[in-house]
């Protein structure tokens, strides 16, 4: 089988043939019931579970030690496999638990579950329901609620943030290049699978180049267990928060203990599920979607209405590209840049955009998506020969439309199927991120202006170094 | 049948170390050996015997596991368990590293330049395959990043007249990989050995495909295209490699190394048994299922595990072989009158 992750994080080892009950280098902390005492002996149960049999013959039941997905992702060492790890406490499983809990809980331990949808998971499941993109959108909303979820939310919203705050990112680097040499070129930084790689592979000489902002996932997770939060008169920890996301890397995303509130013992985004698990859901269910009665959409944390579905130009990966250049251009040279030309370069997954004056360039741009042009800008990067400015990396090839969590349909070609969830993708209508009046508002109510201590907390993140560690088991001829 | 496999003579080529594997230069004149010494030497004949012409040392801080000479001759590229892959460049006075391809997670297991000189294969234990271009200026890039195989890739090897390229695994397969559009795809996996695929080898003319394992069988396999006469099914535009012959009961460890000669035909091996075998094909040869008989067998060609075998392009006959003992062994192969 081969694994669910983008390519990037399957060579990273984050699935590696080594399993953990053989070679998990990670130490475990176990309870101890008894410390100090000599060793006991241990019995293994039919069923697989350890008692430690005491002098006085009683026997206790150790507790099973766990490995968490945030041990996997800071070790370099063998890696136990993440799959299981992930299966365990991200998948529709954990949502359908939860929703079961509340069924059941009394009602000051029920929580508020709120789902919010990636617009590339909404193209997926539209073109495999083969209706428009409003359509889908109102029927998952019907559905999604009739198992017992709250709210449903448009991660569009949040990436307005995301587009913001990495604009105003750019232009601050741009401006400081010739003091800081690591300011530029800026690379994005809403993939998980490429932040993941960069960590591990290439960390304290590829963290620096990151743009800090939070992808809209994280920015979502902030308001969600923020804003939305208090308006709700909850704590953080009342509300259990999911995202449909287009690829299994963002449940990465989701368990890095940047986004767990220590206080509230949650994480910002509690589950994270793909795009085709919402498609198992509906198939547990029995429910074909495109028989579901339409809802209003949710519009607390809209664009504009709950009759109408925004977007953003530049492509099905987000358009950070597209917005940073043109804010970039009129911020910093006074150009108005209303179309852009993409230039592809050695294969479609790799173009240039590029600003000129009078034969100067000013600004270059380029996207890198799929490991192997990742690859080469990192290695350009590392030879001093990256022209670069600001480069939209993402791990998927084709991008996050193309992501491996996507719905894929059984005899129908993969690239015909991209295509038109591609074209479902870039029928709404875009909007200007700055022209939102919610996002407008709530920088200035919720997180006191643009440049306030908490906006920072709340849209903008840090990497770390995974140092190598070599375990010396592993060498295999 | 001893009088088949004769021993030319012997070399302690990478002392108190392994003797990973051989490349022949494209002309024949020059031996490239590979260690657990860290380096690579080049071995060229003097008199009767051979000798050491230049070490090429300060390239990899770990095990050399393979070398493979460009089709021109004028590189050597050198796979290294320290996850990086030196290219070599040919001067006046000896073989200098030019570049260094960095990339793979972990240890890279085999090289391989395609026909055409323009391209490069690796592959590593992080279980891909790698293409990698170069340019006119000597810049590498890679073109793909191949997961199809699900463990540890062992050998990879390309077509001798095609941009075709093979790839042998822990995973117990063999897949083959062509271009289409601007990537690199699988287009065959190959499946049939009941353990670690070590290498593969295509024969001259590229139609027939030879594997060995830890199953201790070689396999033949052969290329069905679509719409053959046989009636051997492909799916789609792309041919079937169906195995027709299948070499067990001959080696008792595993098969490290196949080589099939394009000068003669013979296919030798390189086995934990520490012997070598050679084998001919029975003539006349019936495509659909040929037979191959052992027409030589050294039982103690090594004192340890035999890693490779490598036929010498230009001479037929002359079969160079390398051990777990450091040493390199070059023999004459003469094919018996009746076998």
């Amino acid at each position: 089988m081969a694994s669910p992750f983008s390519g990037v994080l399957q060579l990273t080892d984050l699935d590696d043939f080594i399993g953990p009950s053989q070679e998990c280098i990670k130490p475990v902390k176990v309870e101890k019931n008894h410390p100090g005492k000599a060793a006991a002996k241990i019995r293994i149960e039919a069923d697989g579970s350890y008692f430690q049999i005491n002098q006085d013959g009683g026997a206790q039941k150790l507790e099973k030690a766990k490995i968490t997905l945030n041990d996997c992702l800071a070790c370099s060492g063998c890696i136990t496999s993440a799959e299981s790890v992930l299966i365990t406490q991200q998948s529709h499983e954990e949502l359908y638990k939860m929703l079961a809990f509340n069924k059941t809980a009394a009602p000051n331990e029920q929580k508020l579950v709120v789902v919010s949808v990636s617009p590339q998971s909404r193209a997926s499941l539209a073109a495999r329901c083969k209706m428009n993109v409003l359509e889908t959108a109102k029927k998952l909303t019907t559905f999604l609620k009739s198992l017992g979820v709250h709210y449903v939310f448009d991660t569009t919203f949040s990436r307005n943030f995301s587009l913001l705050e990495s604009q105003r990112e750019f232009v601050k680097r741009f401006r400081k290049q010739s003091e800081d040499k690591k300011a530029l070129p800026m690379l994005a930084s809403a993939c998980p699978g490429w932040i993941c790689y960069a960590e591990k592979t290439h960390g304290s000489f590829i963290i620096p180049y990151i743009s800090t902002a939070k992808s809209p996932q994280q920015v979502m997770g902030s308001l969600v267990k923020g804003h939305f939060a208090e308006q709700q008169h909850l704590t953080p920890d009342q509300i259990y928060h999911v995202t449909v996301m287009p690829c299994y890397d963002k449940k990465l995303e989701a368990s890095r203990p940047d986004f767990f509130s220590q206080e509230y013992q949650t994480r910002d985004v509690d589950c994270v599920i793909t795009t085709g698990e919402v498609l198992r859901l509906l198939e547990q269910e029995g429910i074909s979607l495109s028989d579901v009665d339409p809802a209003p959409l949710d519009t607390m944390f809209s664009s504009i209405t709950e009759e109408e579905l925004t977007s953003h130009s530049g492509g099905g990966s987000g358009g950070y590209l597209e917005h940073i250049y043109k804010y970039a251009a009129k911020e910093l040279f006074g150009i108005q840049v209303d179309t852009i030309q993409y230039k592809p370069l050695k294969n479609k997954d790799f173009q240039e955009v590029t600003l000129e004056k009078d034969g100067v360039v000013l600004l270059q741009f380029a996207l890198a998506y799929g490991f192997r042009n990742i690859q080469n800008l990192v290695q350009k990067l590392k030879r001093g020969k990256s022209p670069y400015h600001y480069v939209e990396v993402m791990a998927c090839p084709s991008g996050c439309l193309n992501g491996g969590g996507q719905i894929k349909i059984e005899g129908e070609s993969s690239k015909d199927l991209l295509q038109q969830v591609e074209k479902l993708y870039e029928s709404l209508k875009t909007e200007i991120p700055e022209k939102n009046q919610t996002v407008n508002e709530l920088y200035e109510h919720w997180l006191g202006g643009m440049d306030s201590e908490k906006a920072a907390k709340a849209l903008h993140t840090e990497y770390h170094a995974v140092e190598k560690t070599s375990t010396g088991f592993n060498i295999k001829w | 049948m001893k009088e088949a496999l004769s021993l030319l003579c012997r070399l302690p080529a990478h002392p108190d170390s392994r003797c990973w594997y051989l490349a022949w230069s494209p002309g024949g004149s020059l031996l490239a050996s590979c260690g657990g010494d860290r380096v690579v030497r080049l071995w060229g004949r003097e008199g009767p015997g051979w000798a050491c012409r230049a070490v090429l040392g300060e390239g990899h801080q770990r095990t050399v596991r393979k070398v493979a000479w460009s089709p021109c001759g004028t590189y050597l590229a050198s796979a290294s368990f320290d996850a990086t892959t030196c290219i070599w460049k040919k001067q006046p006075d000896g073989f200098e590293c030019v570049t260094t391809l960095e990339g793979h997670e972990n240890e890279v297991k085999s090289v391989a330049w395609a026909p055409s000189g323009n391209l490069l294969a690796t592959c590593s234990r992080d279980k891909s395959v790698w293409v990698w271009e170069v340019d006119e200026e000597e810049e590498y890039e890679c073109v793909s990043v191949l997961n199809s195989h699900t463990q540890d890739v062992k050998h990879v090897v390309w077509h001798p007249n095609q941009e075709l390229l093979a790839s042998a695994s822990y995973d117990d397969t063999v897949k083959l990989y062509h271009e289409e559009e601007d990537d690199w795809v699988c287009c065959a996996t190959l499946e049939g050995h009941e353990s670690t695929v070590w290498s593969v080898a295509f024969d001259g003319s590229g139609e027939r495909l030879a594997s060995c394992s830890d199953d201790k069988t070689v396999r033949i396999w052969r290329r069905y295209k679509p719409g053959n006469e046989e009636g051997v099914a492909c799916s789609g535009t792309d041919p079937t490699w169906k195995c027709v012959c299948n070499l067990s009961g001959f080696h008792t460890r595993t098969i490290y190394d196949v080589a099939w000669c394009h000068l003669t035909g013979a296919l030798a091996t390189a086995c934990g048994d520490d012997a070598i075998r050679v084998f001919e094909e029975s003539s006349p040869a019936a495509p659909q299922q040929p037979t191959f008989s052992l027409a030589a067998h050294v039982a103690r060609a090594h004192s340890q595990d035999v890693n490779c075998v490598a036929w010498n392009p230009k001479e037929p006959g002359l079969l160079a072989s390398c051990s777990d003992d450091g040493e390199i062994a070059f023999w004459k192969y003469q094919r018996p009158e009746v076998c």
